[in-house]
């Protein structure tokens, strides 16, 4: 195997990773922004949401496992799993170990929605605002990449995308249709004896 | 038609059947058990509450996750907006439903047996709980009564467990299945009211029931409650109800959950589970709805979008924003005229929402709105624009 082939996919896998992880949370947000036309239902955003996180998923694997099995970085498996146990760029690595595991959380808690109902699912929901800025970060100090000019305008375009994002959700509050029509449902079905 | 079986007796119309009329007129209850599940096996008996899952089996099912402590709900919120068959039955042959009840407690180890009764059905709730009085102490301390709020997904079974569990009749995700999990974590055998009135016959007479109850609804001249047997053809059924009052455009059969069909092919369909599945069809819960030629049909379809939307209990987004983006599509049509944007976003979005809900009420309501799409297909495609809405 080519080893500057693995550090080219490595580097590649990691910056669309970036990409697509910052849209999966403009895409959330959006979703629950309730933003939506005739044309475009909210429930459409909702799975382009669940897809293309699934997708970054696939994309940070790749930038793992490439990383990971490249013979000149000499990383290693621990590396990969526990934070901060790289010999190589310890800190800014370790951040996009947890980035990882906590997007891990994130998709699986939300494959098995069902099972461990919406309010825990929600909470784990939340760690997304700690696992995107760990990744911005992790990007920002590591790689041979890292300081360059076409690295640094995509990590700015995204800054500012997942910013405009969540301060537009902090001003507009976060009214939730799908809960309102919930709990009037729940209402018209609900024969509980009054207490 | 042949004689009825499960409405063989008084005037079904004359009201509750007392006890010991029911006694002496079909004799005493034999025993459930495993002989009674293998004969339902052997018999075919399909669910008549519009899944059409043959009972057999799924008591078999129940009885081997019982562990003696499991639970039987007899189905009768019959939330489906035309279907009137299980209040009628409840209302006139309460004895039938319970010995069912009781025979399905026997025979898969249940301690507990709920009538889940539509509350709106006053004359059901009267003559069940009227029957219940009647019956053995130790049935009386078994059985209790609970009524469930007149909504469409209140009959799903999962939302008749959640109803008795927690109160509140809204759909659960399974898996589990109630039959694995349901009341209290219990085994749970949901079962449709007709249902278990057949199993009533079954085990006293060691043979299959021939009939099924109907509902023949819209446009004929005496719609209501037929007991036809298994086979009939639907046109029979249809001029057992006085016949078409006006020429005929479409009809939906098995419900909203069910498939629009052509009069022309319409007529000749046999009334019969297996022979409908085998064509694409289902009986469902056993409505045929006859849409009048001078009705829109888009107008008509629009309408029931709307309504299925509404039901939707909005635990799940695509179900929630899904159908009510659809129905919003097809109210446009209807009001403004056919936009090939919109008929194109219906096909897109049908696809989009299917499989996407905990329960399955979406996927009822996209299969529902692509046959009408199929058999409409010309109206959908050049419908004029409406002042105001006809549905």
């Amino acid at each position: 195997m080519n080893n500057s082939l693995l550090w080219y996919t490595t580097r590649g896998a990691g910056a669309v990773s970036l990409v697509l992880l910052s849209a999966v949370v403009v895409l959330g947000i959006l979703s629950v922004l309730r933003i939506q036309s005739t044309t475009w239902p909210r429930f459409l955003t909702a799975g382009l949401h669940r897809n293309l996180a699934l997708m970054t998923l696939v994309f940070l694997t790749l930038h793992i496992v490439t990383a990971v099995v490249d013979p000149f970085t000499h990383l290693g498996w621990l590396a990969a799993v526990l934070p901060f146990s790289s010999y190589y760029r310890t800190f800014w690595l370790g951040l996009g170990t947890i980035a990882f595991e906590l997007m891990l959380a994130i998709v699986l808690t939300s494959l098995v929605r069902g099972l461990i109902g919406q309010a825990a699912w929600r909470m784990v929901h939340w760690l997304t605002y700690a696992a995107w800025p760990f990744a911005v970060l992790h990007g920002i100090g590591t790689g041979s990449d890292a300081g360059s000019a076409w690295l640094f305008t995509l990590q700015a375009l995204c800054v500012i995308a997942v910013v405009v994002a969540v301060g537009y959700r902090f001003l507009t509050g976060s009214h939730d249709p799908l809960a309102d029509a919930r709990s009037s449902f729940q209402d018209a079905v609900d024969r509980r004896e009054p207490r | 038609m042949s004689a009825p079986q499960l409405l063989a007796g008084p005037d079904p119309s004359r009201g509750s059947e007392r006890r010991s009329e029911h006694v002496a007129r079909l004799g005493p209850l034999p025993k459930g058990g495993h002989a009674l599940i293998e004969l339902l096996v052997r018999t075919g008996l399909t669910g008549r509450g519009g899944a059409g899952f043959p009972v057999g089996l799924k008591w078999r099912a129940v009885a081997a996750a019982s562990h003696g402590s499991a639970v039987v709900i007899a189905n009768g919120a019959e939330g489906e907006p035309h279907s009137r068959k299980d209040r009628l039955l409840m209302a006139s042959r309460p004895h039938l439903i319970l010995d069912g009840a009781m025979l399905a407690a026997a025979s898969v180890h249940a301690k507990q047996v709920v009538l889940c009764i539509g509350e709106e059905h006053h004359a059901a709730l009267r003559s069940m709980s009227g029957a219940l009085a009647e019956r053995s102490e130790h049935e009386r301390r078994m059985v209790r009564i609970v009524a469930a709020p007149p909504r469409y997904v209140a009959g799903e079974s999962s939302a008749t467990v959640h109803l008795v569990d927690a109160g509140i009749a809204t759909p659960t995700t399974t898996p589990p299945s109630p039959r694995d999990r349901g009341v209290g974590g219990a085994a749970t055998l949901v079962q449709n009211v007709e249902t278990l009135a057949h199993v009533a016959i079954i085990a006293r007479t060691g043979m299959a029931t021939d009939t099924v109850l109907i509902t023949v609804a819209g446009g004929v001249r005496t719609p209501g409650v037929l007991e036809v047997n298994v086979g009939t053809p639907l046109g029979d059924a249809v001029q057992l109800a006085g016949g078409a009052s006006e020429p005929v455009r479409a009809v939906l059969v098995g419900g909203y959950f069910g498939q629009w069909v052509e009069p022309s092919s319409a007529w000749s369909l046999p009334l019969d589970t297996q022979a409908l599945r085998a064509r694409g069809l289902s009986l469902g819960c056993g409505v045929i709805g006859l849409v009048p030629a001078s009705r829109c049909a888009v107008c008509e379809v629009a309408g029931i979008m709307r309504y299925l939307a509404s039901e939707s209990s909005a635990q799940c987004g695509p179900c929630f924003f899904g159908l009510r983006a659809l129905a919003d599509a097809c109210t446009r049509i209807a009001e403004r005229g056919t936009d090939p944007g919109d008929l194109q976003r219906l096909q897109r979005w049908s696809a989009e929402v299917h499989g996407r809900g905990a329960c399955k009420h979406p996927d009822g309501v996209v299969m529902f709105l692509q046959s009408a799409m199929k058999t409409f297909g010309d109206d959908f495609a050049h419908h004029p624009p409406h002042l105001r809405r006809s549905a």
